[in-house]
């Protein structure tokens, strides 16, 4: 035997060793906590962190670009929306591509996977394409029988729903059927122990290679399509886009839902989303977006549809079920500084049930978990934002740090590209299931179509699908408790993403239901010295005190004066009144408490002192016909506002609650034009309105944590 | 012997043809895999929220057998012809497929051409810089506009703030649209410069406007909008594949519509 092949014996002998040798390593990392063994994990490296450019090389003409304005423009868009990239959006029968998402917001329209057209009344300014990160590009694969992954067993349902057809409601139940089984059953099977991609996946902390259904290629080309969509549509000055993708996870035992948008700052990302396969604790989500600041890239986590959470979504301990501690508060705050108060399923300001002294608290109420089989109520504490203040107050007041110093946005939802924000012109959200108005429960279900739903809704673990009302049996399937919400507005110095990114992580931003109001929101101690008729009243705020998002520090004993002016939507109803809803805990007893003012009144009418609230100003809806009352209402409000009850040393937060007059609803929309009544169970009418990011007031100034941003970001313009 | 063989040859191949022919029984053999098995278990567990009894498993499995059955006979009696839904399906999957496969290379003449014909879409519009006066229509608003007109100097009708300002800097008939109401722009054709021109009614009330200054748009050149084109031209081509590939195979077809025909 020569040297040769003594060497080559001796290599086929280590392989097999070495092979076993990172088996065992894996084993003792992932069953057996052995602490010194820690030292392999060196070996790992983590590939959610590796960062790629996907910039386009396109350089714009900006020389005839508007001047950015110091006192700041409001700037409309959504920031989420699904194409056909999301593993439930392919099974609604979607195919409408990243592109064709943000065509539609700046203004061209595209098809409804039913054959209609939507299209905006006017273009937004900002959209962001948020897919699901969780298998993100995946079914898409499953389905085109051309590629490798669609050949294998667990591939199968999803030819035979392609080869059936894909643009029907009669596949409803069989779509409705696959989104429901999906998570549990095709995907959850590993590869063996032995196999490869086992010992990949642990060197890479990339937990989603070990499974048999996924395809990481498959999976990157995705990602790395929609991020060059983002940047190709991107259009400094004109129009802005975000990278972006939904952090689908939930709570193991109840399927709460903690559903979090990623929004990044740069036309650089990671590599590939961070999902719940990673891990469905959303700390370990902010562990690697600290993780991604330190590297120079930012990004913002917003949290969405609290409502349907169970009251996870705002809970008063951590999601391992640890007291909460100003570690824990920090790093939330410093990684989600929004929270997305209203979408398509349901509005999370309050609830009656958290607020039963505020009349306008039953408003698009969703009282069911997200995606939950059978429907299952979510119990309302925990979910809604305004309790989610007080209770941060709470926290603060026990030393634990304040989790829930969040700013408001509203956006769409969609799984169509297109969000739905006019309720004359209406949607919903996914596709086939919900595109037409009998599948949504606005108008009486044909016979052979209620036969239809009630068979695939069974089969689909919802005995009750149909309820009997005065004009006939209605498809009752969750639907009719949606409606077209939301909108995300920025006040930014341009429309840019830089510019618009900051604002998010100032706060200054408000939520609309879909309206185009527009409100600015100032508090301070001598905003009362600048003339409201001034030209230079927004300059002066700012100068003078503080915009909505940020903490206003106490001035001895003087009580705080606030400022807010709100413009209608140009194209809407008028406004009826503007409202600040106050939150404050008492020092004394650490009891939390709430209030709503009306503070200004349309028509000239003015606040009643006792009660805190406006006259009616007699604006009405004809239902027959939607028509509203002419001449009501005011274009704009503006007032300075004193709290009357204020007491310095309770620590206080305060928002504003535009309110416009009643319009129809959509569901009304729905049935009047198709020649019935609007159904009796459902309210007619809604009160478009919007909601501003509050001012927090501090007592005293040491008592304010101030929470480090992190990482090497740079947070103002330097010019 | 030569022969013998020959006829041997022969008669092996005729039994061979006939064994095919006997035997397409072949064909009515379902294979179900035990992935797909463990599958539809899966599936029914994470709906149901338990084990399926032995019972419920075979009535799963009878079901997927029945199904396959019933697939395989429709296909046999051809009643996958002139079905819309899979015809549409179908139709997708190609459409599909030719998206994916187009060229990311362009010749100098196609982005030529292909900026000359959308010359207009490039087109960079003009500014305006303007100062105005509104007056909020909660009052005797155009009566109010008016008498500030009408004085010379514009100085002495109190005016009202407007929500987003009253200067107005280098924005383009769109944003004058978007923060004024549609139609708006149109007031700025053609304009006077430095003159208070008015009342002009918006979603708000009644504006003056004095227009200090208008850059004109242009027509960007080639050189300065290339990449851009670049970007846009790829997406066309992605968009026009289908269509491409209809005007490819198109001719080949004839299409036949009685021309008798009532509607």
């Amino acid at each position: 035997m020569n040297f040769k092949s003594k060497k080559l014996l001796y290599l086929l002998f280590l392989l097999p060793v070495l092979y076993v040798a990172q088996l065992l390593i894996i084993d003792i990392d992932v069953n057996k906590k052995r602490p010194i063994l820690n030292i392999f994990k060196l070996m790992q490296d983590d590939s959610a962190l590796e960062i790629v450019d996907f910039s386009v090389d396109k350089k714009t003409t900006n020389s005839n670009l508007p001047k950015p304005n110091k006192d700041r423009n409001p700037y409309y868009g959504d920031l989420h929306v699904h194409t056909k990239y999301s593993f439930d959006a392919y099974v609604f029968g979607i195919t409408a591509s990243p592109d064709d998402a943000y065509r539609y917001a700046k203004g061209d329209g595209i098809l409804h996977p039913l054959g209609y057209e939507m299209k905006l009344r006017e273009p937004l300014d900002f959209y962001s394409v948020t897919d699901h990160g969780f298998y993100m590009g995946m079914i898409q694969a499953f389905a085109d029988t051309s590629t490798e992954i669609s050949k294998k067993d667990f591939a199968k349902a999803f030819h035979d729903l392609n080869r059936k057809d894909n643009l029907t409601v009669e596949s409803a139940g069989e779509r409705s059927d696959l989104f429901s089984s999906i998570i549990g059953a095709v995907i959850a099977e590993p590869h063996p122990n032995w196999h490869p991609n086992m010992i990949k996946a642990w060197l890479t902390k990339n937990t989603q290679r070990a499974l048999k259904s996924f395809d990481y290629d498959i999976h990157k080309s995705a990602w790395a399509d929609i991020a060059r969509s983002a940047n190709e549509h991107n259009d400094p000055g004109k129009f802005t886009t975000f990278i972006g993708y939904e952090f689908t996870t939930s709570t193991d035992i109840e399927g709460g839902n903690l559903h979090r948008n990623v929004i990044f700052n740069s036309s650089e990302a990671s590599i590939r989303p961070w999902t719940r396969i990673d891990s469905l604790n959303p700390e370990d989500l902010w562990t690697w977006q600290d993780g991604l600041r330190e590297k120079g890239i930012d990004t913002v986590s917003i949290p969405h549809n609290s409502n349907g959470s169970n009251g996870q979504m705002f809970e008063m301990e951590s999601f391992l079920g640890r007291a909460i501690d100003q570690g824990y508060s920090d790093k939330r705050m410093r990684n989600e500084p929004l929270v997305e108060v209203t979408q398509v399923k349901g509005t999370s300001e309050t609830h009656p049930l958290l607020s039963p002294d505020d009349d306008w608290a039953d408003f698009e109420i969703m009282d069911i978990r997200v995606g939950s089989r059978p429907p299952t109520y979510s119990r309302p504490s925990g979910g809604y934002v305004r309790e989610a203040y007080l209770n941060g107050l709470t926290l603060e007041f026990t030393q634990q740090g304040n989790p829930y110093k969040f700013g408001l946005i509203g956006s769409s939802d969609t799984h169509t590209g297109a969000g739905a924000f006019d309720e004359s012109n209406y949607w919903s959200k996914v596709g086939l299931l919900d595109g037409d108005a009998e599948n949504r429960g606005s108008v009486p279900l044909a016979p052979e179509n209620r036969e239809r739903l009630e068979e695939y809704m069974a089969a689909f673990n919802q005995p009750q699908s149909t309820i009997a009302l005065e004009q006939g049996d209605y498809a009752n399937t969750g639907f009719t408790q949606w409606g077209a919400s939301g909108l995300a507005v920025a006040w930014a110095e341009e429309n840019t993403r830089d510019s618009i990114f900051k604002a998010f992580k100032r706060k200054e931003t408000f939520a609309t239901t879909g309206s185009r109001i527009a409100v600015r929101f100032f508090g301070g101690f001598d905003l009362s010295s600048i003339d409201l008729n001034s030209d230079n009243l927004v300059s002066d705020s700012y100068k003078k005190g503080v915009t909505m998002g940020a903490d206003l520090m106490s001035d001895g004993d003087k009580t705080p004066e606030f400022i807010v002016w709100a413009q209608k939507d140009k194209n809407g109803a008028s406004l009826q009144r503007v409202q600040i809803i106050k939150g404050w805990m008492d020092t004394t007893s650490g009891r939390p408490s709430e209030k709503v003012y009306d503070i200004a009144c349309s028509d000239g009418l003015d606040v009643d002192p006792v009660t805190h609230r406006c006259p009616d100003n007699g604006a009405r809806v004809n239902i027959a016909d939607c028509s509203i009352s002419k001449n009501v209402g005011s274009s704009e409000l503006k007032t300075l506002w004193r709290d009357p009850e204020f007491k310095s040393s309770d620590k206080s937060f305060y928002y504003v609650r535009v309110l416009e007059n009643p319009t129809c609803r959509w569901s009304t929309w729905d049935a009047i034009k198709r020649g019935f009544k609007p159904r009796e169970d459902l309210h007619d009418t809604i009160q478009e309105r919007a909601w501003s990011s509050p001012i927090w007031f501090i007592p005293d100034p040491s008592d304010v944590v101030v929470v480090p941003l992190g990482g090497t970001v740079p947070i103002r313009n330097t010019n | 012997m030569r022969n013998k063989l020959f006829i041997f040859f022969i008669i092996g191949i005729l039994l061979y043809l006939i064994d095919i022919g006997l035997n397409s029984d072949e064909d009515k053999n379902i294979y179900i895999s035990d992935q797909e098995v463990i599958s539809l278990i899966n599936a029914w567990k994470s709906q149901v929220g338990r084990e399926p009894t032995d019972d419920e498993i075979s009535r799963i499995i009878n079901n997927l057998v029945q199904e396959e059955i019933l697939y395989r006979e429709a296909l046999n009696l051809g009643l996958e012809r002139e079905d819309k839904i899979i015809k549409r399906r179908l139709a997708q999957k190609i459409s599909f497929l030719k998206q994916e496969s187009i060229l990311k290379d362009f010749s100098q003449k196609e982005i030529i051409d292909f900026y000359k014909a959308n010359r207009d879409k490039y087109y960079v519009p003009g500014l305006y810089t303007f100062t105005h006066k509104f007056f909020s229509s909660s009052s005797n608003s155009k009566e109010r506009a008016q008498n500030h007109l009408n004085n010379s100097n514009g100085l002495y009708e109190n005016s009202d703030p407007f929500f987003l300002g009253k200067n107005f800097a280098d924005v383009s008939s769109v944003e004058i649209n978007s923060n004024f109401g549609s139609n708006f722009s149109s007031y700025f054709k053609n304009p006077p410069i430095n003159q208070w021109i008015g009342p002009y009614k918006s979603s708000f009330g009644y504006h003056n406007l004095y227009i200090t200054n208008y850059t004109p748009g242009f027509h960007p050149t080639l050189e300065e909008i290339y990449n851009q084109l670049l970007v846009d031209l790829n997406q066309l081509k992605r968009d026009s594949a289908i269509s491409d590939f209809i005007k490819e195979v198109g001719p080949e077809y004839s299409v036949v519509i009685n021309p008798d025909l009532k509607i």
